[in-house]
Order: structure tokens, then sequence, then C-alpha cells
């Protein structure tokens, strides 16, 4: 073997090498930090270790959208919007950078981190209309409102309504966890949001949930995470119920959003055979859609756009709308509102 | 004074002797024109992967197949397997393994090689050996270079390793089992190019599509067994084959392609060792 044989070969195996090592690396820490944010946002360190389901959504990204101003002009809103500006203080639109959410099956609890632009005081004169307090946890300061069950008997003469059967006795509150960053929800999630924080055991030391989170979060505007199973065992399903549900263990979605809307719902179930199963409905469903669609055009550019993948325990289901589908969609949509609709002749006794 | 006998030297046995041949081809093989051909091949992908991944970084919406956004994961396994184990492999395979005793033989450098005292295996052993780590040491490569730039592009390295550790052994087996069917053509047939040439892009093609047994007289159908990724709809070929597709199981796969190899290797040393090389003048 001659020299310039030798380099190649060195040359070669050290490409192998370290992409391998590389990979090696990644594999073992859940992702590189050199080429993506560590272990996600920061927010994720609010969470709690035990939460079922985590999710993301970067609001600004999604509000500054080609896909949300095409939206905007085929089914504009805007009382929502309103609804919530009024009572807390907050516009989506300019205020919200991003969402973290957690739900805990265990606890039937779930926490909302929101970070952004906030009028603090504003926000919490709002929350303590009322009956509501502040008190200091951990060193942060929480408002908390009223209990949902003296917020319902004020102003009803002391009456329950008669269309609540379980009001409830959870009090909402919002921690101002950090300078922009909000946390909502009932006040014991709240709390074990800054116990999570304060004592270190959060979310990222869940290495199966975190294995999730971070296969996902790169570059996508909204994703979520979810442990079925937790789930279908803390809810209160009959046991003939659960036995036929699918075996599905993990769920996980994402979306990316920028001119159009791509996004995958990715399920990993518990054996080869439960996922083939699945490929095997999601494809009937697919087939049945596209005979019951018929000449509806709409329906079929959404249905094209479906793709199922994955192997093993793995399926996958990925869309797309792009944006001239959108544009081909309202128009659609304005072509079946401008069609003159039939008459109906009234019946003569 | 009597001065002792120095024993005969003994012809060094296979392995040794297939070393001697490896090492002496490997030279030969990787700085040939052919090599370059192939590294020009495998490195298109790489060149894409680079401008795909530029344009990533720039702010552009990503690659798009069909007008539905993909993300880095789904484009790798769509290079692995439309170029790298549809097209380059087995191409690799026909264009290295029909020449290995060919070459010799055109080159009239056969007669010197057989003069040497070794077993005539051992020549096409070691040969093939050189056609292995040849192969190997360009197409692997390519694969990693392409796995780094394009994977980042919404998807993590940690989360396919797995899927790149497959992947590059599925390359390696492919390469070793074509190797192995193409080096029996060429030491069998005349004009061993075509032959190969059509059995991949002809016969593999067809049994692959038609639904029954036939498929299982290919080695396409076995490395589909051990592909990780789910195999898209490139083509009507690969539609109507989707149609038809009865993926054998990972173990019947790695049993019948290991039994391919070591049937066509053993044939073809036969032949090279029995068969009486007429150079032409």
């Amino acid at each position: 073997m001659n020299k310039r044989t030798r380099y190649f070969v060195v040359g070669s195996v050290a490409i192998v090498t370290v992409g391998l090592c590389t990979g090696l690396v990644a594999f073992y820490n859940g992702g590189l930090t050199l080429m993506s944010s560590a272990q996600g946002p920061s927010e994720l360190a609010y969470l709690p270790a035990n939460a079922t389901a985590v999710a993301y959504a970067n609001v600004r990204d999604v509000m500054n959208s080609e896909f949300r101003q095409k939206l905007n002009q085929a089914i504009p809103t805007g009382e929502g919007r309103d609804e919530f500006l009024k009572e807390t203080g907050i516009d989506i639109e300019r205020d919200i950078d991003t969402v973290v959410a957690s739900m805990s099956a265990a606890e039937k609890e779930a926490v909302v981190l929101v970070r952004g632009r906030f009028n603090e005081g504003q926000i919490e004169s709002l929350l303590r209309q009322g009956t509501g307090d502040v008190e200091q946890y951990q060193g942060i300061r929480v408002v908390t409102g009223a209990p949902k069950v003296h917020a319902m008997l004020d102003g009803t003469n002391g009456q329950m309504p008669r269309d609540v059967a379980n009001p409830g006795d959870q009090s909402m509150s919002v921690a101002f966890l950090e300078t922009g960053l909000l946390a909502i929800g009932q006040t014991s999630a709240v709390k074990r949001a800054i116990d999570s924080k304060v004592s270190g055991q959060n979310v990222t030391t869940n290495g199966e949930l975190m294995k999730y989170v971070n296969d996902i979060r790169s570059g996508q505007s909204a994703w979520a995470v979810g442990r079925l199973e937790a789930m279908k065992q803390q809810a209160d399903i009959p046991e003939q119920v659960l036995q036929h549900m699918p075996a599905v263990q993990w769920v996980a979605l994402t979306t990316h959003i920028n001119g159009g809307v791509t996004g995958s719902i990715r399920a990993d179930t518990l054996d080869d055979a439960a996922a083939e199963n699945l490929r095997d409905v999601i494809r009937g469903g697919l087939a049945m859609g596209r005979l019951v669609s018929g000449q509806d055009q709409k329906f079929k550019l959404l249905l094209d756009s479906l793709q199922m993948s994955g192997t093993g325990k793995t399926v996958a289901l990925t869309f797309s709308v792009s944006p001239e589908m959108i544009d081909v969609l309202a128009g659609l949509a304005q072509l079946s509102d401008m069609q003159p609709k039939p008459a109906t002749t009234p019946k003569v006794q | 004074m009597t001065v002792p006998a120095t024993p005969p030297r003994q012809a060094p046995g296979l392995v040794s002797a297939s070393v001697r041949v490896f090492e002496l081809s490997l030279g030969e093989m990787l700085w040939s024109r052919r090599t370059i051909f192939m590294g020009l091949v495998v490195g298109l992908p790489v060149v894409l992967a680079l401008v795909v991944r530029l344009f990533d970084l720039a702010g552009s919406t990503g690659v798009r197949v069909n007008n539905m956004a993909v993300d880095g994961p789904a484009v790798f396994g769509l290079i692995i397997w439309a170029f790298f184990l549809r097209f380059s492999i087995p191409v690799l395979g026909v264009f290295y393994g029909t020449s290995l005793i060919a070459d010799e033989v055109e080159d009239k450098t056969i007669t010197y090689l057989f003069s040497r005292p070794i077993s005539r295996q051992a020549v096409l052993f070691g040969k093939y050996l050189a056609y292995m780590a040849c192969t190997v040491l360009v197409v692997l490569p390519s694969i990693v270079l392409v796995w780094l730039l394009v994977i980042p592009m919404g998807g993590s390295l940690g989360g396919n390793f797995i899927d790149l550790v497959k992947d590059l052994a599925i390359v390696a087996i492919g390469l070793a089992v074509y190797g192995a069917v193409f080096a029996f053509i060429g030491a069998k047939f005349k004009r061993p190019l075509l032959i190969g040439l059509v059995f991949v892009f002809g016969w593999e093609q067809v049994v692959l599509a038609l639904p029954g047994y036939m498929k299982q007289f290919s080695v396409a159908y076995y490395l589909q067994g051990l592909v990780p990724h789910a195999m898209p709809n490139d083509s009507f070929a690969s539609m109507v084959q989707a149609i038809f597709r009865e993926t054998p199981a990972l173990g019947t796969s790695l049993v019948t392609m290991g039994l391919i190899e070591v049937v066509f290797l053993y044939f073809a040393a036969r032949i090279v060792a029995n068969r009486e090389y007429v150079l032409e003048q």
C-alpha cells in the first residue's frame, strides 16, 4: 500500500468515525447542543418531571406567518382576541412570544407558561378584582383569583346556577416567574411549576419524554408530546373500552408554519403488529375519505396532502397545506357561497 | 562438513495470499478511472445535500416533494433509498464486480498473477476484498456527510443515529452481495457488464413488480427487507412494486443474502480456478 492509498484510507475512515462519534454523542445526550438549543426552551425547567404531556407553540412565528395572514383574509376573527385582551390585558397578536404547557394525568392538572411582554400591574389588578389574593411562594409573586365556586356564587344570591353540575373548588393563579414569563393554571399546578424549577426535578430530567421532545422540536412552530398510555390509565375509562383502544404509547405532533402549514402526527405503539394494524386503519380511513369526498375538491386537496410513513413501532402521518392550497380552498369556499342555492318550494296542502 | 538443507519455501495459505493480492489490487483499483467516476457519482448527493442545507440556513421553505415539505430525516431516507440502494450500489457492483478478473484478462496481466505461487481462488478473493474496501471507503463517507448535512433540517442527529448505523450496514451488505453476484458473472460470462446491467435494470425491476415467487430470484428483494425507511412512491414502477410488495423478514433477508454471497463467491472461485484463460493476441 503506497502513501497516497494509505492517506485515502485514513481519511475515509476518519470521516466515518467522526460522523459515527458525533451521532453517538447526540444519541446519548438526547441531541447535540452545537446544532440546536440545549434541552429545548428554558421554560421546560418549570414543568414537573412527571408531566404526561408537554406542548410548545411559537406564537410570534404563527402570528407573523403568511399562512395566518391568508387565513385571516379567508376567515376573519377578532372576537376571541378582544375578549382575552379585556380579561387579561394581554394582546395575543403582539404581547405573546411563546407558550409552553404541560399536563399531568396523575394530578389531573395543567399549567401554561407564557413568555412575552406583559403589564404585570394591570394583570394583577384584573385578577384581584373580586376576592383574589396575592402571596409570595418561594420568592415568586403568585396572584390567585377567586375559586370557581365562589366566582359562580358571587352575584347569584348564594344560589348555584342549575346548569353547573360540579363547580369544583380549584382556584386559578398567575405567577410572575421571571420578567416576561407568566405561569397560568390551577394554584397547585402553578406552585408545582415553581417547585420544579427550584428543586431541579423538572421535565428535563424525564429522559423518556425528553427523547421525544428533542426528536421533534427542532425548527417547528408548535409541537406536543404526550404519553397516551399514562393518560388512558389515569382517565376514568371503563375497562371494556380501554381494552379496545389502540395500543399507542406515545403521540407526538409537530407543525411548522411559514407560508403554508406542514405538520405530522407520530404514534409509537407497543409492538410492530400494533403499528401495522394502526397503519391499516389509517390507510382505510384515507381510502374511505377519498371515496366519500366525491366531487368535493377542498376535501380532496386536503386528503391528497396526507402521507403516511414510519417503520417498526412508529406510525407517522404528515400533512401539508401550501399557501397556494389556501388560496384554492378560499376560492372554492367563495365559489360555493356564490352558487345559488336551489329554491325550496313550499308544500301545498 | 555438510550444509543443512534449507526447507523448501511453502506457498502462502489462502488467507495470506488473498491479503497480498488485496494489498496489491487496492491501490490499482482506488486510483483507476472507474473510482474517479464512482467518486463523482457518490459525491453528487453530498453536493446536493450541501446546497439544500445552505438554502435551509438562508431561510428558504425547505425541500418539497409533490408540493409537500419534507424534513431532513425524510430527505435522507429518500437519498438512501432512491440514490444509493436503487442505483449506486447495484451499479458499483456491476462495474467493479464484473471487472475483477475481466480487467486482468483484458490487460493481459492475468498470466503473471496465475504464475505466482498462490492459488487462483486467492486472486479472486483478494480482488473481491479490494473491491469491498474501495467501494466502502468511498460510499460510506459520502453517506455520513449527507447525514450530517441533511438530518439537522427538522430532525435530530441523536434521534436518527440508529437509522444511520442501519443504513451504513445495509449499504455495506448490498455492496458485498452485489459484488459477489457480479464477480461470478464476470468470471463466467463473456460480456459480463452487459449481463450485469440487464440484471440490475431489467430483471430485478420486472420481478419486483410481478406478484408471486419470482422476486425471490433478485438481490433487491432481500435488500428491501433490511431497509428501515418506508419506501416512497418515487415512480410508477415503485408504486407498482409497492402494490405487490411482500417484504421478507429481517432474519430471512440476512440469512439469504449471506448465502447468496457465499454461494456466488464459491462458484466464482471455482470457475477462476478451473478455467483456461486464452488471451487474445
